[in-house]
């Protein structure tokens, strides 16, 4: 049966959502900014997909959930009509002599994830997997598992993609999605709104978020590099054509406004330990957003009259949305 | 029976002050903070960029009902730390704050000549100041001279975890300043260091890191809340004196001859 439904939000969750219920049902996708969502967190994010990683400090079920996104991702990106970069070579986690102790609790801290398991790197093993760091890291963890996308392509592309469907849009349009008017029109509303939706849904805070993104032709890392820093893990995520997305903070603060030289300096000083490469690298950007989330930084799905709301997706857009939007689109079918 | 120190005339009962930073959510957060019997939190107001956009993250703090104690983390010149307490004082309307001045970027150690400079400029302007020190007896006389009533000299470098480096220094301020109110802020790791700063004499520990940093934060509140039960216990009822030679704990004086070598 085809539904007319109501996608509220057009960020991470939000495209994802239009993907996946325009393919059975009739789609009308609201957000308050343009086609951009430049408000969006996913926009901004470096966009890993970093479940063993993440589960130094998430629970396992959301790690594993991880997993399975990450399983998801492939399909979803191959209903688009242009390529757009995804990877799964695993992820470097490095330390500086004076960060060791980190290194070791984060790898002691690494949950079981089904047959996923960190390995133990000495210098000449990291060499060998980043020619590169060659000589500039003594120890080091490799997670097989983990995996990135270029999250900019995957904005563009999903956009495009969903023009060619039959999708409406209509942009610059704040919704409350409780109005009984708005819910007349449709027979399900799919409320992705993330801090849109601060008010609403009950101690929903924003978390500031600071990434730059580099054009570095210096610079050859085939895959993310964790670089263990005292205070946010940070990632330096190579894209396509040498562009290198160094991020992020992690600031409890509902700041949007632009980076602080402080962030930028901890940011862009942490790329240059990890390569001295970066030192001619162009800044392309420095991006602010803020993440949505619950006081347990767990993300939650509801499901309460035709609204259906995801939301609280935290520093693990890319990591859960995919599993999240199927749970989501289960509720509908 | 009530056992409690003073901060500048507020009797406080649990002698574990608690910082609000690096937990895994503000959920475990709460929980920790629950759990640790604090009736002092700390807050650092700096990288939330305005007063209105750390409101979310605040109120969570405030919801605790817990005393607040904000702090001027992260500053480096004592221009920034009086404009940040002033800051501070309207955000959480509180005239307590715990002047933290930065001399030292790699092991964060506390810059004794500005502390001085802007503990004086804020007790002047009405401030109850807790000054992070470091375990410079010197530096707490001139400090106390001032007018402070409570003085948190360092166990360690912020977040290192490595206990009381100088268990000496620490007692020699005890013993020399014993009118004040003494803290150990920072450094600790472990709930055995918290035991010994109590044991010390010492009113009280704040520490953060050592809770939002292990592997369980609850957990790990609640013994660091035994530990310094513990410490505070064994404080008032004095250790014995050490000694150099063994004495047996139990007399020989009656034991049947053939026991005896």
């Amino acid at each position: 049966m085809s539904y007319n439904i109501a996608v509220v939000g057009f960020g991470l969750t939000g495209r994802l959502a239009a993907l996946e219920l325009s393919l059975a049902h009739n789609v009308t996708v609201y957000e308050a900014d343009d086609a951009q969502a430049r408000n969006s967190a996913g926009r901004v994010a470096a966009a890993m997909l970093a479940p063993l990683a993440e589960s130094v400090l998430c629970e396992q079920d959301l790690a594993l959930m991880g997993l399975d996104s990450i399983s998801r991702w492939p399909g979803i990106l191959a209903q688009l009509d242009e390529t757009v970069f995804f990877q799964q070579q695993g992820t470097l986690v490095v330390a500086h002599q004076q960060d060791k102790g980190d290194l070791q609790s984060f790898t002691e801290r690494l949950k079981p994830l089904a047959n996923h398991h960190a390995q133990q790197l000495s210098g000449p093993h990291i060499s060998e997997l980043e020619p590169e760091l060659s000589g500039r890291f003594n120890q080091g963890v490799y997670l097989p598992c983990e995996g990135q996308i270029d999250n900019q392509a995957f904005y563009q592309a999903s956009y495009n993609t969903l023009q060619k469907r039959a999708v409406s849009f209509k942009f610059g349009e704040n919704v409350d999605v409780t109005c009984e008017r708005f819910q007349q029109s449709f027979d399900y509303i799919i409320d992705c709104r993330g801090l849109g939706a601060k008010g609403a849904a009950h101690q929903l805070r924003g978390v500031r978020g600071e990434v730059i993104r580099l054009h570095a032709p210096e610079v050859n890392l085939t895959r993310p590099v964790r670089l263990m820093h005292p205070r946010y893990p940070l990632y330096i995520a190579p894209k396509p054509n040498h562009e290198y997305v160094i991020g992020a903070t992690e600031i409890e603060s509902q700041d949007n406004g632009p980076a602080t030289v402080r962030s930028t300096l901890e940011l862009l000083s942490a790329a240059y330990t990890v390569h001295s490469g970066f030192a001619e690298a162009r800044i392309i950007n420095i991006q602010t957003g803020l993440r949505p989330a619950f006081s347990d930084n767990r993300p939650q799905v509801k499901h309460q009259g035709k609204v259906i709301s995801i939301n609280g997706l935290y520093r693990h857009g890319y990591l859960l949305a995919p599993s999240l939007v199927a749970e989501a689109v289960a509720l509908i079918n | 029976m009530s056992d409690s120190f003073s901060i500048y005339g507020e009797q406080i009962t649990s002698r574990l002050l608690i910082g609000s930073a690096l937990y895994p959510s503000p959920a475990i957060m709460a929980e920790s903070i629950i759990a640790s019997g604090a009736e002092v939190v700390t807050v650092s107001l700096r990288r939330q960029q305005s007063a209105a956009a750390g409101d979310d993250f605040w109120q969570l703090i405030k919801d605790t009902g817990l005393k607040i104690l904000p702090n001027t983390a992260g500053c480096h010149s004592v221009k920034e730390a009086v404009t940040l307490a002033q800051m501070c004082r309207e955000v959480f309307s509180t005239d307590w704050i715990k002047l933290e001045l930065i001399g030292d970027e790699y092991n964060l150690q506390p810059d004794p000549f500005a502390l001085l400079e802007a503990t004086k400029i804020l007790m002047d302007d009405g401030f109850k100041v807790l000054p992070y020190c470091t375990d410079d007896l010197v530096l707490c006389q001139r400090l106390a001279d001032i007018g402070c009533e409570v003085l948190m000299p360092w166990g360690a470098p912020i977040g290192t975890g490595k206990g009381l480096l100088n268990q000496y220094n620490l007692k020699t301020i005890r013993e020399r300043l014993p009118e004040l109110t003494l803290i150990v802020d920072a450094g600790l790791g472990l709930p055995s260091h918290a035991c010994q700063a109590l044991e010390l004499g010492y009113d009280a520990v704040l520490l953060n890191s050592a809770i939002a940093g292990a592997g369980c934060p609850v957990t790990m509140s609640h013994a660091f809340k035994a530990a310094v039960d513990a410490g505070r216990f064994a404080y008032k009822a004095k250790a014995m004196p050490e000694k150099e030679v063994a004495a047996p704990s139990t007399p020989t004086m009656g034991m049947p001859f053939w026991h005896q070598t």
